[in-house]
């Protein structure tokens, strides 16, 4: 029946209906219910797995690349050339900035205050953080750790860190010695990779191997707050590069290199090259103008001149001045000692010597006449010496040499032969021969540095040309073909090396991290293109060439005790003739010492002296004093000592001895003593005052001044015009002005040698006691001024 | 009559349905120890959880605010586990009869609860749920809950037998849950009225509601909801980003689903491990709350999560067993009503984390982080308990 059948309890309980409803929506519901649950979790769990860890790996895996710091730069003796330190690149993220509502004033005020340094202005910050869909706008690259602790510190002051900042380890390239070598190191770029010289040719070894970091990181991304790391590679530092470059040597270079540019009014540049000639080693080498390896991109005060000159005065599009200042930093760059080639003239009468002498064509005592020219087979016009007077005449081989006589020079490549003159320029690595004899020919040193170029020389055909001698003719004083200058000095410590081609080379060894030598250049030799006794013989005619007062075309670069070998250059840039315009010149000197057993070869070539210097533009006048220069402090730092003859010893500079508190008579005697003369002023008694002061090296004879009681007027001269003047009338005009003169130069004829060059230019005003450096040369005086 | 001896005994026949109950039942007087028992493991477990998922939070946070700790969650959470675990001791000794006595005076105060929360709570993420109360936030809308089932259960075994009519089978039913709904509409708290609606029904259903109610009122909600769809850009989102999460890269929502959907399916079989989650590294928010169960999956995996699912489900059955051995209606349609309630949020939550189901929040009962909800929950337990304590055995022999 319908109605409950017992009381009123059995009445309160739950009846069939609800039992059996229960029983329904709970069981048969939740049974449903969790093996939905139990399928869709195996479906996402395991099924879409991979697709759902991947996408979780992706946003909490961090994985850093950290680039090890790049390798050491050293010079021979240890010196630091180029080096890395770790900086930060500070990074904005507007994105986060926005996300996270950071203080977007507070972010530029603190990045404006602490990256003033780097250009970094609030506006700045502000334009940056626009742009908020991006994570990565750089505000400022390779900052100090410094200068990025303040803003580390702001990042972390608010907790959970301000990701709108981001700082990313990085570093940057220093080269301690600005541009001291900057061809020869190169530079890197803003991803720290070798973009030239050395830094470009051993950017594998220099080059910090990639580490990686795999961490997890938290939303904020101010680190997982259990950090540790997944995975962890070590970054390593590059292996450290120690050079055959001395920085002394290069110091020595670039300083006289640069006082002859100036000197010279040099416009295109200039070059030297120093080469241990045993070895093959570069002891130095420099390219001007120059850059700051530190700051590449910029450009010279002279270039920024002539640009704004140039802007103003033709009108240039923006798009013109652009790709003028982009000439501009590729030639600036671009290393000229390596990659630029030339006609190197008269030093190549070394090449032709000793190849004449090797092949038994000529000994020390065969003779030449020059008539001042020489007709030649094949030419239509005779061939003119550079002296077309005839004056040289009947010249011994060294004689010719001394005079660089371009008569006697064709005559003994006619001796030579052609077949031969090639087969030993071969040799000697200015070429190589092929099997192809109408193709060019041309060859490189093979040297360790990026940007070499090789030479272009004629074919075999045109050279060999039996109805055609001119192009022997001319390459025999080194005209008509083009080398590099790295090649030049090769062959010319090939020719006094005892005859060894070697292999020039810049790094001397490479040392991984924890200082093990990895590997290290050995000298090499090529092969040996003439004999001992060959090169012997060079050596002591290029001794003459420098050594002898009277006929050496290379006497300026005499240095006083010291024995040194050497060879003019003056070479006309033939393409600028065939152009039309005015005769340009590259004028060059090879000097070799100590001349009996060479340490060096410095090979220095200045491209196109200006002519409106009026000195007589040659090697020997422009290119001979500098090397010359650079012999007289190159070779005492190379410990070479000194032999003088007495005659020397008195012309020699000194240096002025402590005076002060003596008694007049006490200081007139030790002056007299050194070879100075005294002036005193004032009463005789107690030296108070002297002038130059103690340790300054003046020229010898100069008149020192003496003050008893009195004070050095304080009153300025100006500073006079001391060119052609001799040494010894320039020490005496300066004298009665109260200045003094000292000279690197060597003095070797005080009466006689002329100054060049003047440190302090003509209507300076200068102080009383003020040294003037004057460079000096042996002219002949009929020629000075006259060009 | 065969019809009539079937129908004399209807619980001896479901307990012979339900097996095992035997055996705990002989403590008579005392309360169910197998309920106790997983319900304390899931405690136990959801508070490691609590731990695990809130701790990098909790850290941030501390480092933010300069105070505080990074166990500040599970602290929180672990005292409100201890008084809970009191009070649910302390509820199941209140009769059932007591209960019934204060249903209405329950009721009332709830209502007053809402309507004090709308007037006097704070407002976090756009709604006003809660009241400060010095030490913690008190949450009435879930106390709303079990004040529902308690006066459901009261009206619906005094009008069991007048079920059929709409004055007293509809009527009441929806005069009383109308206010709460409403106040709850009001904070707004919808996935409070969504459980609050969904328990509501499954109690009717058990109270012997006509089909036709039955489908009339689902009808309702079925409606009231494809309007939300439309009229609500908040359902709107919701239901879009559910139907696919990647599309709406920005939205909130759908950033969370992919993040829970990431957390979830990088657990893989067997997890990375208690403790080595990645998302609750603040990728995945409410990761301690609504979101546990994601990390559960993450860190112990399927087979973890298969477990943690199978003490649930188990605990749900002894819910059941409870339910159908009931003394009385009252006491039968209260442990339904908590039943379901349980059933329900453990469903919904995991449906929801899963996004098999748009995204509501509704938390994981015993897991979820929250004060008010774990202190319910366990009340709740605790009257479940009591029910245990009356169950009427002598008549079962």
């Amino acid at each position: 029946m319908a109605i409950q059948p017992t009381g009123r309890a059995s009445a309160q309980r739950p009846d069939n209906m609800m039992l059996r409803r229960t029983r329904t929506i709970f069981l048969v519901c939740g049974i449903l219910a969790f093996l939905l649950l139990g399928v869709r979790l195996f479906w996402l769990m395991v099924i879409q797995h991979d697709e759902y860890e991947e996408q979780a790996v992706r946003q909490t895996v961090v994985r850093q690349n950290v680039l090890g710091l790049r390798g050491t730069i050293y010079d021979a003796n240890g010196k630091i050339l180029a080096k890395s330190a770790t900086k930060d690149t500070v990074i904005l993220s507007p994105a986060d900035i926005k996300k996270n509502n950071q203080d977007l004033d507070g972010i530029a005020k603190v990045l404006s205050e602490n990256l003033a340094d780097y250009g970094v202005t609030y506006e700045q910050v502000i334009e940056l953080a626009r742009d908020t869909d991006s994570y990565y706008k750089i505000v400022a690259r390779k900052v100090d750790r410094e200068d990025t602790d303040p803003i580390r510190e702001y990042k972390n002051s608010i907790a959970g860190g301000v990701n709108g900042i981001v700082l990313s380890p990085d570093s940057k390239r220093y080269y301690p010695y600005g541009s001291l070598a900057s061809h020869v190191l190169g530079y890197v770029g803003i991803d720290n990779d070798g973009l030239a010289g050395v830094e470009s040719q051993y950017d594998n070894v220099l080059a910090g191997g990639m580490g990686r970091i795999t961490r997890l990181r938290d939303k904020t991304q101010i680190g997982m707050l259990n950090v540790k790391y997944e995975d962890y590679t070590q970054e390593t530092a590059g292996a450290d590069v120690k050079l055959t470059l001395d920085a002394n040597i290069q110091y020595y270079l670039e300083k006289h290199l640069k006082q002859a540019v100036e000197d010279y009014d040099i416009q295109n540049g200039a070059a030297a090259i120093a080469m241990d000639p045993n070895t093959g080693a570069i002891l130095g080498m420099v390219s001007l103008g120059n850059f700051d390896p530190n700051d590449y991109q910029v450009l010279s005060e002279a270039d920024e001149e002539e640009l704004a000159l140039a802007e103003e005065e033709e009108n240039l599009t923006k798009t013109e001045l652009s790709e003028r200042r982009t000439a501009a930093l590729f030639k600036q760059w671009r290393n000229k000692a390596l990659s630029d080639t030339y006609e190197p003239g008269s030093t190549f009468k070394i090449v032709t010597l000793a190849m004449a002498l090797d092949s038994g064509v000529v000994n020390e005592n065969s003779t030449f006449y020059c008539g001042g020219s020489t007709t030649v087979v094949g030419r239509t016009t005779p061939l003119n010496c550079w002296k077309t007077d005839g004056s040289h005449a009947e010249q011994t081989l060294t004689q010719a040499v001394q005079h660089s006589c371009n008569v006697a020079f064709t005559q003994i490549a006619e001796l030579v032969g052609a077949k031969t003159f090639y087969k030993y320029c071969d040799a000697f690595g200015f070429l190589e021969l092929t099997d192809d004899a109408d193709a060019n020919l041309t060859a490189k040193t093979g040297i360790d540095l990026a940007g070499e170029s090789g030479s272009i020389w004629w074919s075999e055909n045109t050279f060999y040309n039996p109805e055609n001698h001119s192009q022997l003719a001319s390459a025999s004083f080194g005209q008509t073909f083009n080398v590099t200058p790295v090649q030049m000095v090769t062959a010319i410590s090939a020719c006094v090396n005892g005859g060894y081609l070697m292999k020039p080379y810049i790094v001397q060894e490479i040392t991984d991290a924890s200082g093990r030598i990895v590997s290290s250049n050995e000298p090499t030799v090529v092969r040996q293109v003439i004999s001992e006794e060959s090169s012997a013989t060079v050596r002591q005619i290029l001794e003459k060439v420098v050594g002898d007062p009277v006929d050496g075309t290379g006497k300026n670069a005499y240095v006083a005790g010291y024995r040194i070998g050497g060879k003019t250059g003056t070479s006309e840039k033939v393409a600028q003739d065939a152009a039309g315009g005015p005769k340009e010149y590259i004028v060059s000197f090879v000097g070799v010492a100590p001349a009996d057993d060479p340490k060096i070869v410095i090979l220095t070539l200045l491209d196109t002296p200006s002519s409106e210097t009026g000195i007589y533009i040659s090697g020997g006048q422009m290119g001979a004093p500098t090397v010359g220069k650079m012999m007289a402090d190159i070779l005492p730092y190379l410990g070479v000592d000194p032999v003088y003859t007495p005659e020397e010893k008195a012309n020699m500079d000194e240096t002025v001895p402590s005076l002060t508190g003596m008694s007049t008579t006490d200081a007139v005697a030790l002056l007299e003593e050194r070879g100075f003369n005294a002036r005193i002023i004032g009463e005789e008694g107690t030296v108070t005052a002297q002038l130059p002061g103690t340790g300054t090296t003046i020229a010898n004879g100069s008149t020192v001044l003496l003050y008893a009681g009195e004070e050095p007027s304080e009153e300025q001269e100006e500073m006079i015009d001391l060119s052609y003047l001799t040494y010894n009338d320039a020490r005496d005009y300066l004298a009665a002005m109260g200045l003094f003169v000292s000279t690197s130069s060597s003095v070797t004829s005080p009466s006689t040698q002329a100054v060049l060059a003047q440190s302090i230019p003509e209507g300076t005003m200068v102080d009383h006691g003020t040294v003037i450096e004057v460079t000096l040369v042996t002219g002949d005086q009929s020629m000075l001024g006259m060009y | 009559m065969p019809a009539n001896s079937r129908r004399a005994s209807p619980s001896a026949q479901m307990r012979s349905v339900l097996p095992g109950w035997q055996a705990a039942a002989k403590q008579r007087g005392g309360f169910d120890i197998t309920l106790l028992t997983l319900v304390l493991i899931l405690l136990a477990l959801g508070l490691l959880m609590v731990l695990s998922s809130s701790y990098p939070r909790a850290y941030s946070e501390a480092i933010r605010n300069e105070s505080g700790s990074p166990l500040d969650y599970f602290n929180h959470q672990l005292i409100f586990a201890i008084a809970g675990l009191v009070i649910m001791y302390a509820a199941s000794w209140i009769p059932m009869a007591f209960y019934r006595q204060w249903t209405k005076m329950i009721y009332l105060v709830t209502i007053l609860l809402l309507a004090a929360v709308l007037v006097a709570g704070t407002e976090e993420g756009g709604a006003r749920r809660w009241i400060y109360l010095g030490f913690f936030s008190f949450q009435p809308s879930e106390v709303s809950k079990l004040a529902i089932i308690l006066l459901l259960a009261d009206l619906i075994a005094k009008y069991r037998a007048r079920m059929n009519t709409l004055r007293y089978g509809v009527v009441p039913y929806v005069v009383v849950l109308s206010f709460p709904v409403l106040l709850l509409f009001l904070e707004p708290h919808i996935s409070c009225i969504i459980i609050v609606a969904m328990v509501a029904l499954t109690m009717l259903f058990i109270g012997g509601m006509p089909w036709k109610y039955l489908l009339t009122l689902f009808a309702g909600v079925a409606l009231l909801g494809v309007l939300a769809f439309f009229v609500s850009n908040h359902v709107h989102v919701r239901i879009l980003a559910w139907l696919n999460p990647s599309a709406y890269a920005d939205d909130d929502i759908s950033y969370q689903v992919r993040e829970s959907l990431m957390a979830i399916g990088s657990g893989g079989l067997t997890g990375l491990g208690p403790g080595e989650g990645r998302q609750k590294y603040l990728y995945l928010p409410e990761s301690h709350n609504d979101y546990i169960f994601s990390i559960v999956c993450e860190e112990l995996g399927l087979l973890g999560a298969i477990a943690i699912l199978l003490l649930l489900a188990l605990m749900l059955l002894r819910c059941i067993q409870i339910t159908m051995n009931a003394k009385d209606r009252f006491s039968f349609l209260v442990a339904a009503g908590i039943t379901a309630h349980f059933g329900l949020q453990t469903i919904l939550n995991i449906l929801v984390v899963t996004n098999t189901i748009p995204c509501t929040g509704v938390s994981l009962p015993f897991f979820s982080y929250g004060g008010t909800a774990l202190l319910m929950q366990l009340v709740e337990v605790g009257i479940l308990l009591s029910i245990s304590r009356e169950l009427p055995l002598s008549n079962a022999e």
